[in-house]
């Protein structure tokens, strides 16, 4: 009986990645956004050593915290299976509802009663999208390309069309409210403000939630197989809710720290950018067709997205060709990932 | 979770249980009751409705009419969760693993899910996760490193996989363990020890259901047999008081006998030389000659190198070293394609991922290789023809639907099979090679298949058959070539050989490796 095992631990090493690089990419795909990023970061510093000055970096966090959340949610969502294209609608209908009510009703009132509004809001939302998906069984994608068109029409047909300048309250101060500030050496004041703490304590709650609970694994496991999911126990509804409420959430929190950091609510915002929130996940190694990705892949890949849209002007390339660049990463790492896709096909 | 009564042991029973998919009558008043600690065998042709009874006593499908009785409880239907609560652990036949999750998580998840009743929102007992599914992964004999536990279940080969979802099924304290033709791709020795650990489980009063086409092995570990056609009981009994032939009969209505089939003989034309052929770590200077109208076997335990020889002669991995030639004329086999050109066709073990297209039609499955040969000079395919072409080979692969335009995925896997193997008649192949060419198959299909493996025979075509079905070898080879540990051991006579020859072979070397 012995030797049956030996004989079999054989065949599944020589059946796993193999050892070396393309065994690292395998199993830890991040691994590739992170030489990218490094190489960015090092050649734009090679041409214009003003990069590694705070300011830079503190611009780069600051630019990070609202790609991040909704990055946060879609990998969620990838990673059981599904996608989402709604949550820039969702982030949109809820911030701009939510300050129109504070302006008129509470402009007193407390931010983190906004927060959790916002949430509430963002999270019936979401509870909507999984629902659609769960029992009409159409692809999540055709869902929410239903429901953006939904929310964001209802948001700009119902509620208004006008940008709201002047914050209520807190929701005006909060943007403000800095962790740390200092004075750089032509005496520009720089600061990093309090809101950018959300992005860490998320993706740490998001990362404990996929992989320290059962749920965590019910998620990739839908993402990897539904019908089995379904078979071996789980309730494979509650996930789908979950999911989409989870990202709806994040989006409702999104849309608040959106409008407090640019102190201006604006329907026509956010809406538009989905494809560069699933391109960072996707760079952060998530397969689009679910099952796979991680936290730390999802910030890599967001960093990644951020530092070409705000760096690349450093060094001298017109912002025009961050698309081009964004691209080619895209395809880049996708041709690096392939390996792994090979090998990863339904136990049937 | 044994608290059984002494005078009624029985636990599961089944009353007047009917299924209907749509107009498919698939269950028609099904009584079955099961007793703790016993093994019972589950035995019909394809689609007599076996699988549809396990899945209504694993909560995946709820019946159309009548009841299910756990411990006196009656219910009408039952959930997944219900199931699992109770202690129904179920083997699919797709072995139902999570392609991408770890193998630990895979065995050992389901623990804690069906403890909180399947509620989601808890966190996970990582060390307990590690604790069981380590003791389940060793009981079914695989040998339990840090590095098989985190290895995702897609990176494992099949036979592996099928380890573990039985793995899976042992882990928890289950009452019935359900196991659906759980040594289709299991070697001889992975089978020995599957048998172990039934007993282990009948020794704590766990009861086992096997649904299987191996009526070998159902002698080999006893029990009851309960026989099933067109979804409806119609045998229960001790398996000793069956013979084959009855049991044969039972299952199709007919008799069928357990003869050779192979009744031409190769003539004495060389069809294909492999000459030392080599993939670097599975098999090297592998050498034969087969001859036109001959039928060759090829067996060996799953780690002999026999998968991979099939495969480097489909052109699928090809060889690294050695050469293969046809009619006398080398032939360079670097991909699939180039493998069909120089005439040799290939059935994969692995119908269902590798072989078919499911959704699409009978026909549109079985003119995949000709599309080129129906297409006009625009491009545009004469499928008049193509339906001319499918009719003939559907009859001449004895299909029972006469209809050909149905999907694939709505046949039974005896005839999915013979689509596939008809596939390659539209071709005029001169040499075919059939990996495992009844895995799965119900008798009757079996029997079909065997007869146009003949015929294909007598038409001067060249068969390889790899398998791991030592009648099967039997029945139909002239040749039988064992292998073990990526070499060519014994080259047997298929009329003379008997199947203990054959198994000693399979080991001997491998003990002789060993010292």
């Amino acid at each position: 009986m012995s030797a049956a095992g030996t004989s079999h631990n054989q065949a599944a090493a020589n059946a796993g990645p193999g050892g070396g690089l393309s065994g690292l990419i395998a199993k830890r795909p991040e691994f590739v956004t992170l030489v990218l990023l490094m190489a960015i970061c090092i050649a734009v510093t090679i041409a214009n050593p003003a990069f590694l000055q705070p300011s830079t970096l503190i611009d780069i966090g600051r630019a990070s915290v609202v790609t991040g959340l909704f990055a946060l949610g879609v990998f969620v969502i990838l990673a059981a299976g599904g996608i989402d294209v709604s949550f820039t609608a969702i982030a949109a209908l809820t911030m701009y509802s939510i300050t129109l009510l504070v302006q008129k009703y509470a402009p007193d009132l407390s931010i983190v009663v906004v927060f959790a509004i916002a949430i509430a809001g963002g999270v019936f939302l979401g509870v909507v999208n999984g629902f659609l998906v769960y029992t009409l069984r159409v692809p999540s994608l055709i869902v929410t390309i239903g429901t953006q068109y939904f929310f964001r029409g209802g948001l700009l047909a119902f509620i208004g069309t006008t940008w709201i300048m002047e914050l209520p309250g807190e929701m005006a101060t909060f943007g403000r409210l800095s962790l740390l500030e200092f004075e750089t050496a032509n005496g520009a004041i720089v600061s990093l403000p309090v809101y950018f703490l959300i992005l860490p304590v998320v993706a740490v709650l998001t990362w404990w939630i996929m992989r320290r609970t059962l749920m965590g694994r019910a998620i990739f496991s839908l993402g990897g197989n539904p019908e089995v999911t379904a078979r071996l126990g789980y309730n494979v509804k509650i996930v789908h809710l979950f999911v989409f409420g989870y990202a709806g959430a994040l989006a409702g929190l999104a849309g608040i720290v959106h409008i407090t950091a640019n102190r201006l609510a604006n329907p026509f915002d956010l809406v538009g950018t989905e494809i560069s929130v699933i391109a960072a996940v996707v760079l952060g190694g998530a397969r689009i067709t679910g099952g796979t990705g991680s936290v730390i892949g999802t910030m890599l890949g967001v960093l990644l997205v951020v530092v070409v849209d705000n760096v690349l002007v450093m060094v001298g390339i017109p912002s025009t060709w961050q698309r081009v660049f964004v691209g080619a990463f895209i395809l880049l790492a996708a041709a690096f990932f392939v390996t792994r896709q090979r090998k990863f096909k339904p136990a049937k | 979770m044994t608290k059984q009564d002494p005078q009624n042991r029985c636990f599961l029973e089944l009353r007047n249980i009917h299924k209907r998919f749509g107009g498919v009558h698939a269950l028609r008043g099904v009584d079955m009751s099961l007793q703790a600690g016993e093994v019972y065998h589950l035995l019909g042709e394809n689609g007599c409705g076996k699988s549809t009874v396990i899945k209504i006593m694993a909560g995946a499908h709820p019946p159309s009419e009548g009841q299910i009785i756990l411990d006196g409880e009656v219910h009408d239907e039952l959930t997944p969760i219900q199931s699992l609560d109770f202690g129904i652990e179920t083997v699919y036949q797709d072995l139902s693993l999570i392609p991408n999750l770890t193998v630990m998580e895979n065995v050992a998840l389901g623990e804690q899910l069906v403890e909180g009743h399947g509620r989601l929102l808890r966190t996970l007992d990582r060390a307990r996760l590690k604790e069981t599914a380590t003791k389940a992964l060793s009981q079914v004999g695989l040998n339990v490193t840090a590095e098989l536990l985190s290895t995702i279940v897609s990176d494992l080969p099949l036979a592996i996989r099928q380890l573990v979802a039985i793995a899976r099924a042992i882990a928890c304290e289950a009452r019935l363990v359900i196991m659906d033709e759980p040594t289709t791709s299991l070697t001889r020795r992975e089978v020995e020890n599957l048998i172990d650990v039934v007993s282990k489980l009948r020794s704590r009063n766990v009861a086992v259901l096997f649904v299987t086409h191996k009526l070998e092995e159902c002698y080999r570990i006893g029990g009851h047999a309960i026989v099933f056609r067109d979804g409806q009981c119609v045998a229960q009994g001790p398996i000793n008081n069956y013979s084959r032939t009855d049991l044969a009969e039972l299952m199709t209505g007919r008799k069928i006998s357990e003869k050779r089939y192979r009744t031409g003989a190769p003539s004495a034309e060389t069809l294909m030389v492999l000459d030392r052929l080599e993939v670097p770590g599975r098999f090297r200077d592998v050498s034969f000659k087969l001859h036109k109208g001959e039928v060759l076997g090829i067996t060996g335990l799953s780690d002999s190198g026999r998968n991979e020889l099939a495969l480097a002669i489909a052109g699928i991995k090809p060889a690294a070293g050695g050469s293969i030639s046809v009619n006398g004329k080398p032939v360079r086999i670097h991909s699939a394609s180039e493998s069909i050109d120089a005439g040799i066709g290939y059935v994969p073990e692995d119908r269902l991922s590798e072989g078919l297209f499911l959704d699409k039609s009978i026909y549109q499955n079985e003119i995949a290789l000709i599309l080129r040969k129906l297409a006009s000079k625009f491009g545009i395919l004469d499928m008049k023809k193509g339906k001319e072409i499918a009719r003939d080979i559907s009859e001449k692969m004895r299909l029972n639907t006469a209809d050909i335009e149905l999907p694939v995925s709505a046949l039974s896997g005896g005839n999915q099979q013979r689509v596939l193997i008809g596939r390659w008649l539209s071709i005029d192949p001169e040499i075919l090679v059939l990996h495992g060419p009844t895995v799965g198959v119900d008798v009757g299909s079996k029997d079909a298949i065997y007869q146009t493996i003949q015929k294909m025979a007598e038409q001067g075509i060249g068969l390889v058959i790899v398998s791991d079905d030592l009648p099967e070898l039997l029945q139909n080879c002239d040749r039988i070539l064992v292998m073990s540990a990526g070499e060519i051991v014994a080259d047997l006579n298929g009329a003379g050989a008997n199947e203990d020859e054959i198994y000693q072979a399979m080991l001997g070397s491998v003990q002789e490796g060993a010292a």
